[in-house]
Protein backbone atom coordinates (compact mmCIF):
# COMPACT_ATOMS: atom_id res chain seq x y z
CA UNK A 1 0.00 0.00 0.00
CA UNK A 2 1.16 3.47 -0.71
CA UNK A 3 -1.24 5.66 1.26
CA UNK A 4 -1.81 6.34 4.93
CA UNK A 5 -5.09 6.26 6.76
CA UNK A 6 -5.55 9.80 7.97
CA UNK A 7 -8.91 9.06 9.55
CA UNK A 8 -7.39 6.73 12.14
CA UNK A 9 -4.44 7.82 14.27
CA UNK A 10 -1.28 7.29 12.17
CA UNK A 11 1.91 6.20 13.88
CA UNK A 12 4.80 8.64 13.58
CA UNK A 13 8.53 7.92 13.85
CA UNK A 14 11.11 10.69 13.39
CA UNK A 15 14.74 9.66 12.80
CA UNK A 16 17.47 12.29 13.16
CA UNK A 17 20.73 13.08 14.91
CA UNK A 18 20.85 13.79 18.62
CA UNK A 19 20.67 17.54 18.14
CA UNK A 20 18.32 20.28 16.93
CA UNK A 21 19.54 21.17 13.42
CA UNK A 22 16.79 20.95 10.81
CA UNK A 23 14.94 18.19 12.67
CA UNK A 24 13.99 20.18 15.77
CA UNK A 25 11.18 22.13 14.13
CA UNK A 26 9.34 18.81 13.68
CA UNK A 27 9.87 17.93 17.35
CA UNK A 28 8.48 21.37 18.27
CA UNK A 29 5.44 20.75 16.05
CA UNK A 30 4.78 17.39 17.76
CA UNK A 31 5.16 19.15 21.14
CA UNK A 32 2.83 22.03 20.24
CA UNK A 33 0.25 19.50 19.02
CA UNK A 34 0.61 17.28 22.07
CA UNK A 35 1.19 14.38 19.63
CA UNK A 36 3.01 11.19 20.63
CA UNK A 37 5.76 9.95 18.30
CA UNK A 38 8.90 7.82 18.31
CA UNK A 39 11.84 10.25 18.64
CA UNK A 40 14.75 8.22 17.22
CA UNK A 41 18.14 9.91 17.72
CA UNK A 42 21.38 8.58 16.23
CA UNK A 43 24.81 9.66 17.41
CA UNK A 44 27.17 10.57 14.56
CA UNK A 45 29.05 7.25 14.81
CA UNK A 46 25.84 5.16 14.91
CA UNK A 47 24.32 6.78 11.83
CA UNK A 48 26.37 5.08 9.05
CA UNK A 49 24.79 1.71 9.93
CA UNK A 50 21.33 3.12 9.18
CA UNK A 51 22.14 5.28 6.16
CA UNK A 52 21.11 2.68 3.58
CA UNK A 53 17.62 2.39 5.10
CA UNK A 54 16.79 6.02 4.30
CA UNK A 55 15.38 7.01 0.88
CA UNK A 56 18.13 9.56 0.17
CA UNK A 57 20.74 8.28 2.62
CA UNK A 58 20.05 11.35 4.77
CA UNK A 59 18.11 12.44 7.84
CA UNK A 60 15.70 13.64 9.11
CA UNK A 61 13.24 11.02 7.89
CA UNK A 62 9.64 10.74 9.03
CA UNK A 63 8.01 7.34 8.92
CA UNK A 64 4.20 7.46 8.83
CA UNK A 65 2.42 4.11 9.07
CA UNK A 66 5.58 2.51 7.72
CA UNK A 67 6.16 4.83 4.73
CA UNK A 68 9.33 6.91 4.79
CA UNK A 69 9.45 10.62 3.91
CA UNK A 70 12.80 12.48 3.62
CA UNK A 71 13.59 16.24 3.49
CA UNK A 72 13.21 18.33 6.64
CA UNK A 73 10.91 21.00 5.15
CA UNK A 74 8.55 18.46 3.58
CA UNK A 75 8.36 16.63 6.91
CA UNK A 76 7.73 19.75 8.97
CA UNK A 77 5.13 21.13 6.57
CA UNK A 78 3.27 17.79 6.53
CA UNK A 79 3.19 17.60 10.33
CA UNK A 80 2.14 21.26 10.58
CA UNK A 81 -0.76 20.56 8.21
CA UNK A 82 -1.76 17.42 10.11
CA UNK A 83 -1.94 19.42 13.37
CA UNK A 84 -3.33 22.73 12.06
CA UNK A 85 -0.12 24.70 12.54
CA UNK A 86 0.41 25.48 8.85
CA UNK A 87 -1.95 28.41 8.21
CA UNK A 88 -5.74 28.45 7.88
CA UNK A 89 -6.09 28.41 4.07
CA UNK A 90 -3.93 28.04 0.92
CA UNK A 91 -2.79 31.67 0.88
CA UNK A 92 -1.95 31.79 4.60
CA UNK A 93 -0.01 28.55 4.16
CA UNK A 94 1.84 30.24 1.30
CA UNK A 95 2.74 33.20 3.55
CA UNK A 96 4.02 30.72 6.16
CA UNK A 97 6.06 28.99 3.43
CA UNK A 98 7.54 32.34 2.34
CA UNK A 99 8.68 33.04 5.92
CA UNK A 100 10.09 29.51 6.24
CA UNK A 101 11.97 29.86 2.93
CA UNK A 102 13.48 33.12 4.20
CA UNK A 103 14.57 31.40 7.43
CA UNK A 104 16.14 28.61 5.32
CA UNK A 105 17.98 31.28 3.28
CA UNK A 106 19.41 32.51 6.59
CA UNK A 107 20.40 29.00 7.68
CA UNK A 108 22.09 28.28 4.34
CA UNK A 109 23.99 31.58 4.50
CA UNK A 110 25.27 30.63 7.96
CA UNK A 111 26.25 27.00 7.29
CA UNK A 112 29.63 27.57 5.49
CA UNK A 113 30.99 29.47 8.51
CA UNK A 114 30.14 26.55 10.75
CA UNK A 115 30.73 23.40 8.77
CA UNK A 116 33.85 24.19 6.73
CA UNK A 117 37.34 22.75 7.30
CA UNK A 118 39.67 25.77 7.60
CA UNK A 119 39.33 27.56 10.99
CA UNK A 120 40.73 30.89 9.73
CA UNK A 121 38.35 30.87 6.78
CA UNK A 122 35.46 29.91 9.07
CA UNK A 123 36.18 32.85 11.38
CA UNK A 124 36.16 35.30 8.46
CA UNK A 125 32.94 33.81 7.09
CA UNK A 126 31.33 33.99 10.53
CA UNK A 127 32.24 37.66 10.91
CA UNK A 128 30.78 38.43 7.49
CA UNK A 129 27.63 36.46 8.24
CA UNK A 130 26.89 38.06 11.62
CA UNK A 131 27.98 41.52 10.45
CA UNK A 132 26.34 41.74 7.03
CA UNK A 133 24.23 38.81 5.91
CA UNK A 134 22.27 38.05 9.07
CA UNK A 135 21.03 41.63 9.67
CA UNK A 136 19.74 41.67 6.08
CA UNK A 137 17.86 38.39 6.54
CA UNK A 138 16.48 39.46 9.94
CA UNK A 139 15.26 42.70 8.37
CA UNK A 140 13.49 40.62 5.69
CA UNK A 141 11.89 38.46 8.36
CA UNK A 142 10.65 41.47 10.33
CA UNK A 143 9.22 42.85 7.09
CA UNK A 144 7.27 39.65 6.46
CA UNK A 145 6.08 39.46 10.06
CA UNK A 146 4.72 42.99 9.85
CA UNK A 147 3.21 42.36 6.40
CA UNK A 148 1.49 39.05 7.22
CA UNK A 149 1.16 39.09 11.02
CA UNK A 150 -2.13 41.04 11.21
CA UNK A 151 -0.57 43.36 13.80
CA UNK A 152 0.24 40.50 16.18
CA UNK A 153 3.43 38.81 17.31
CA UNK A 154 3.27 35.68 15.18
CA UNK A 155 4.60 35.67 11.62
CA UNK A 156 1.25 34.91 9.94
CA UNK A 157 -2.35 35.60 10.78
CA UNK A 158 -2.17 36.14 14.52
CA UNK A 159 -1.68 32.44 15.26
CA UNK A 160 1.21 30.16 16.05
CA UNK A 161 2.43 28.37 12.91
CA UNK A 162 5.49 26.28 12.15
CA UNK A 163 7.18 29.44 10.79
CA UNK A 164 7.37 30.73 14.39
CA UNK A 165 8.66 27.36 15.64
CA UNK A 166 11.31 27.15 12.90
CA UNK A 167 12.47 30.71 13.58
CA UNK A 168 12.78 29.90 17.28
CA UNK A 169 15.00 26.87 16.82
CA UNK A 170 17.29 28.34 14.16
CA UNK A 171 17.84 31.52 16.16
CA UNK A 172 18.50 29.42 19.29
CA UNK A 173 21.67 28.26 17.55
CA UNK A 174 22.62 31.74 16.30
CA UNK A 175 22.06 33.29 19.76
CA UNK A 176 24.34 30.62 21.18
CA UNK A 177 27.15 31.94 19.00
CA UNK A 178 26.32 35.65 19.23
CA UNK A 179 23.95 36.52 22.08
CA UNK A 180 23.37 40.07 20.76
CA UNK A 181 22.38 39.20 17.20
CA UNK A 182 18.68 40.03 17.70
CA UNK A 183 19.19 43.24 19.71
CA UNK A 184 18.21 45.48 16.79
CA UNK A 185 15.09 43.44 16.01
CA UNK A 186 12.51 43.90 18.79
CA UNK A 187 9.68 42.37 16.76
CA UNK A 188 11.64 39.17 16.27
CA UNK A 189 12.65 39.08 19.93
CA UNK A 190 8.98 39.43 20.91
CA UNK A 191 8.05 36.67 18.45
CA UNK A 192 10.47 34.27 20.19
CA UNK A 193 9.07 35.25 23.57
CA UNK A 194 5.52 34.50 22.40
CA UNK A 195 6.58 31.04 21.21
CA UNK A 196 8.21 30.32 24.58
CA UNK A 197 5.01 31.36 26.40
CA UNK A 198 2.90 28.67 24.70
CA UNK A 199 2.28 26.17 27.54
CA UNK A 200 3.10 22.97 25.63
CA UNK A 201 6.20 24.60 24.11
CA UNK A 202 7.33 25.96 27.49
CA UNK A 203 6.99 22.46 28.94
CA UNK A 204 8.93 20.91 26.05
CA UNK A 205 11.72 23.52 26.18
CA UNK A 206 12.09 23.04 29.94
CA UNK A 207 12.63 19.31 29.55
CA UNK A 208 14.66 18.98 26.35
CA UNK A 209 18.39 18.30 26.51
CA UNK A 210 20.60 21.25 25.59
CA UNK A 211 22.64 20.73 22.40
CA UNK A 212 24.97 23.17 20.67
CA UNK A 213 23.45 22.62 17.24
CA UNK B 1 -12.91 36.01 -9.45
CA UNK B 2 -9.36 35.84 -8.07
CA UNK B 3 -6.65 37.81 -9.82
CA UNK B 4 -3.09 36.58 -10.29
CA UNK B 5 -0.05 38.65 -11.27
CA UNK B 6 3.42 37.15 -11.59
CA UNK B 7 6.39 39.55 -11.47
CA UNK B 8 9.73 38.26 -12.75
CA UNK B 9 12.53 38.90 -15.24
CA UNK B 10 12.11 38.08 -18.90
CA UNK B 11 13.74 34.66 -18.45
CA UNK B 12 12.72 31.19 -17.24
CA UNK B 13 14.96 31.07 -14.17
CA UNK B 14 13.00 30.88 -10.93
CA UNK B 15 9.76 32.04 -12.48
CA UNK B 16 9.06 29.45 -15.13
CA UNK B 17 7.59 26.75 -12.90
CA UNK B 18 4.80 29.14 -11.89
CA UNK B 19 4.15 29.84 -15.58
CA UNK B 20 4.02 26.09 -16.28
CA UNK B 21 1.52 25.62 -13.43
CA UNK B 22 -0.70 28.41 -14.77
CA UNK B 23 -0.49 26.79 -18.24
CA UNK B 24 -1.33 23.30 -16.96
CA UNK B 25 -4.30 24.76 -15.07
CA UNK B 26 -5.35 26.91 -18.03
CA UNK B 27 -5.52 29.84 -15.61
CA UNK B 28 -5.34 33.45 -16.83
CA UNK B 29 -2.75 35.65 -15.13
CA UNK B 30 -0.73 38.79 -15.78
CA UNK B 31 2.76 37.62 -16.82
CA UNK B 32 4.83 40.72 -15.95
CA UNK B 33 8.42 40.51 -17.20
CA UNK B 34 10.90 43.22 -16.22
CA UNK B 35 14.10 43.82 -18.16
CA UNK B 36 17.11 44.40 -15.86
CA UNK B 37 17.04 48.21 -16.22
CA UNK B 38 13.29 48.39 -15.51
CA UNK B 39 13.62 46.21 -12.42
CA UNK B 40 15.71 48.79 -10.54
CA UNK B 41 12.75 51.14 -10.24
CA UNK B 42 10.42 48.36 -9.05
CA UNK B 43 12.70 46.66 -6.50
CA UNK B 44 11.32 48.60 -3.52
CA UNK B 45 7.76 47.52 -4.40
CA UNK B 46 8.58 43.90 -3.59
CA UNK B 47 8.49 42.63 0.01
CA UNK B 48 12.08 41.30 -0.01
CA UNK B 49 13.40 43.39 -2.90
CA UNK B 50 13.54 40.24 -5.03
CA UNK B 51 11.55 38.39 -7.68
CA UNK B 52 9.61 36.29 -8.49
CA UNK B 53 6.67 37.74 -6.62
CA UNK B 54 3.07 36.61 -6.95
CA UNK B 55 0.35 39.15 -6.38
CA UNK B 56 -2.86 37.34 -5.42
CA UNK B 57 -5.96 39.52 -5.08
CA UNK B 58 -3.67 42.50 -4.46
CA UNK B 59 -1.45 40.89 -1.80
CA UNK B 60 2.22 40.20 -2.63
CA UNK B 61 3.95 36.88 -1.93
CA UNK B 62 7.72 36.39 -2.39
CA UNK B 63 9.85 33.18 -2.58
CA UNK B 64 9.49 31.01 -5.67
CA UNK B 65 8.83 27.73 -3.82
CA UNK B 66 6.04 29.29 -1.74
CA UNK B 67 4.54 30.78 -4.91
CA UNK B 68 4.74 27.50 -6.84
CA UNK B 69 3.25 25.43 -4.03
CA UNK B 70 0.40 27.92 -3.52
CA UNK B 71 -0.51 27.90 -7.21
CA UNK B 72 -0.28 24.10 -7.33
CA UNK B 73 -2.62 23.89 -4.33
CA UNK B 74 -5.06 26.31 -5.93
CA UNK B 75 -5.22 24.29 -9.14
CA UNK B 76 -5.08 20.74 -7.73
CA UNK B 77 -1.54 20.03 -8.94
CA UNK B 78 -0.03 19.58 -5.48
CA UNK B 79 -1.02 16.03 -4.50
CA UNK B 80 -4.36 14.58 -3.43
CA UNK B 81 -3.93 14.65 0.37
CA UNK B 82 -1.46 15.88 3.01
CA UNK B 83 0.85 12.89 2.66
CA UNK B 84 0.93 12.93 -1.18
CA UNK B 85 1.61 16.67 -0.95
CA UNK B 86 4.51 15.88 1.41
CA UNK B 87 5.94 13.38 -1.11
CA UNK B 88 5.68 16.07 -3.81
CA UNK B 89 7.50 18.50 -1.48
CA UNK B 90 10.24 15.91 -0.84
CA UNK B 91 10.79 15.49 -4.60
CA UNK B 92 10.90 19.27 -5.06
CA UNK B 93 13.42 19.66 -2.23
CA UNK B 94 15.58 16.95 -3.81
CA UNK B 95 15.50 18.77 -7.16
CA UNK B 96 16.53 21.92 -5.25
CA UNK B 97 19.47 20.08 -3.66
CA UNK B 98 20.63 19.19 -7.18
CA UNK B 99 20.28 22.63 -8.70
CA UNK B 100 21.81 24.40 -5.69
CA UNK B 101 25.07 22.59 -6.49
CA UNK B 102 24.91 23.80 -10.08
CA UNK B 103 23.96 27.47 -9.63
CA UNK B 104 27.38 28.58 -8.24
CA UNK B 105 29.02 27.01 -11.29
CA UNK B 106 26.73 29.03 -13.55
CA UNK B 107 27.83 32.19 -11.71
CA UNK B 108 31.57 31.49 -12.22
CA UNK B 109 33.05 34.22 -14.40
CA UNK B 110 36.33 32.55 -15.37
CA UNK B 111 35.52 30.41 -18.42
CA UNK B 112 38.28 27.88 -17.87
CA UNK B 113 37.36 27.44 -14.22
CA UNK B 114 33.68 27.10 -15.13
CA UNK B 115 34.51 24.33 -17.62
CA UNK B 116 36.46 22.47 -14.93
CA UNK B 117 33.71 22.88 -12.31
CA UNK B 118 31.10 21.70 -14.82
CA UNK B 119 33.14 18.58 -15.56
CA UNK B 120 33.38 17.78 -11.85
CA UNK B 121 29.68 18.46 -11.35
CA UNK B 122 28.68 16.11 -14.16
CA UNK B 123 31.03 13.33 -13.06
CA UNK B 124 30.89 13.48 -9.26
CA UNK B 125 27.81 15.39 -8.13
CA UNK B 126 24.97 15.03 -10.62
CA UNK B 127 24.67 11.21 -10.79
CA UNK B 128 23.76 10.79 -7.13
CA UNK B 129 21.05 13.46 -7.37
CA UNK B 130 19.52 11.85 -10.47
CA UNK B 131 19.66 8.45 -8.78
CA UNK B 132 17.94 9.95 -5.73
CA UNK B 133 15.20 11.40 -7.94
CA UNK B 134 14.64 8.12 -9.79
CA UNK B 135 14.52 6.45 -6.39
CA UNK B 136 11.77 8.77 -5.17
CA UNK B 137 9.81 8.41 -8.41
CA UNK B 138 9.85 4.65 -8.04
CA UNK B 139 9.00 4.84 -4.32
CA UNK B 140 6.10 7.31 -4.62
CA UNK B 141 5.00 7.06 -8.25
CA UNK B 142 2.58 4.12 -7.84
CA UNK B 143 4.23 2.37 -10.77
CA UNK B 144 3.54 5.22 -13.19
CA UNK B 145 5.65 7.87 -14.91
CA UNK B 146 4.83 10.81 -12.66
CA UNK B 147 6.76 11.40 -9.45
CA UNK B 148 3.81 11.01 -7.08
CA UNK B 149 0.63 9.00 -7.17
CA UNK B 150 0.10 8.54 -10.91
CA UNK B 151 -0.95 12.17 -11.46
CA UNK B 152 0.81 15.22 -12.84
CA UNK B 153 1.96 17.43 -9.97
CA UNK B 154 4.19 20.48 -9.80
CA UNK B 155 7.10 18.15 -8.91
CA UNK B 156 6.96 16.89 -12.52
CA UNK B 157 6.75 20.44 -13.88
CA UNK B 158 9.65 21.53 -11.68
CA UNK B 159 11.83 18.62 -12.77
CA UNK B 160 10.94 19.31 -16.40
CA UNK B 161 12.06 22.92 -16.07
CA UNK B 162 15.29 22.30 -14.12
CA UNK B 163 16.26 19.39 -16.38
CA UNK B 164 16.39 21.79 -19.31
CA UNK B 165 19.40 23.51 -17.69
CA UNK B 166 21.08 20.14 -17.11
CA UNK B 167 20.49 19.10 -20.73
CA UNK B 168 22.41 22.19 -21.84
CA UNK B 169 25.45 20.69 -20.09
CA UNK B 170 24.98 17.21 -21.55
CA UNK B 171 22.15 16.58 -23.99
CA UNK B 172 22.43 12.81 -23.53
CA UNK B 173 22.36 12.81 -19.74
CA UNK B 174 18.98 11.12 -19.40
CA UNK B 175 19.92 8.16 -21.59
CA UNK B 176 21.27 6.66 -18.36
CA UNK B 177 18.10 7.50 -16.45
CA UNK B 178 15.17 5.99 -18.39
CA UNK B 179 12.59 6.68 -15.69
CA UNK B 180 13.43 10.40 -15.67
CA UNK B 181 13.48 10.48 -19.46
CA UNK B 182 9.99 8.97 -19.61
CA UNK B 183 8.78 11.38 -16.90
CA UNK B 184 9.79 14.40 -18.99
CA UNK B 185 8.18 12.95 -22.08
CA UNK B 186 4.91 12.47 -20.19
CA UNK B 187 5.01 16.11 -19.11
CA UNK B 188 5.62 17.31 -22.67
CA UNK B 189 2.68 15.23 -23.91
CA UNK B 190 0.14 17.01 -21.67
CA UNK B 191 -1.87 19.03 -24.23
CA UNK B 192 -1.89 22.34 -22.32
CA UNK B 193 1.84 22.01 -21.57
CA UNK B 194 2.66 21.12 -25.18
CA UNK B 195 0.73 24.21 -26.32
CA UNK B 196 2.52 26.44 -23.80
CA UNK B 197 5.99 25.11 -24.68
CA UNK B 198 5.34 25.71 -28.36
CA UNK B 199 4.36 29.35 -27.84
CA UNK B 200 6.41 30.61 -24.90
CA UNK B 201 9.11 33.26 -25.44
CA UNK B 202 12.57 31.81 -26.11
CA UNK B 203 14.97 33.14 -23.47
CA UNK B 204 18.64 32.55 -22.68
CA UNK B 205 17.99 30.82 -19.33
Amino acid sequence: KNSIQTTLMPSYKLSYFNGRGVGEVSRLIFAAAGQKYEDVRYEVDQWPAYKAEMPLGQMPVLEVDGIKLPQSAAIARFLAKQFHLAGKDNFEQAKVDAVVDTIYDTYKAWAPSRFGEDPVKKEALSKKFFGEELPKQLQNLETLGKLYGNGGHFFVGNQLTWADLFFHTITETLLGINADCLNNFPWLKQNRAEVEKQPKIAEYLKNRSKTEL
Amino acid sequence: MSTYKLYYFNVRGRGEVARLIFAAADQKYEDIRYEREEWVSHKSEMPLGQMPVLEYNGVKLPQSAAINRFLANQFHLAGKDNFDQAKVDAVVDTINDMISKYRPIRMEQDEAKQKELTKTFLADELPKHLQNLEGLGKLYGSGGSFFVGNNLTWADLYFYDIAQHILELDENIFNNYPWLKENRQQVEKQPKIAEYLKNRPKTSH
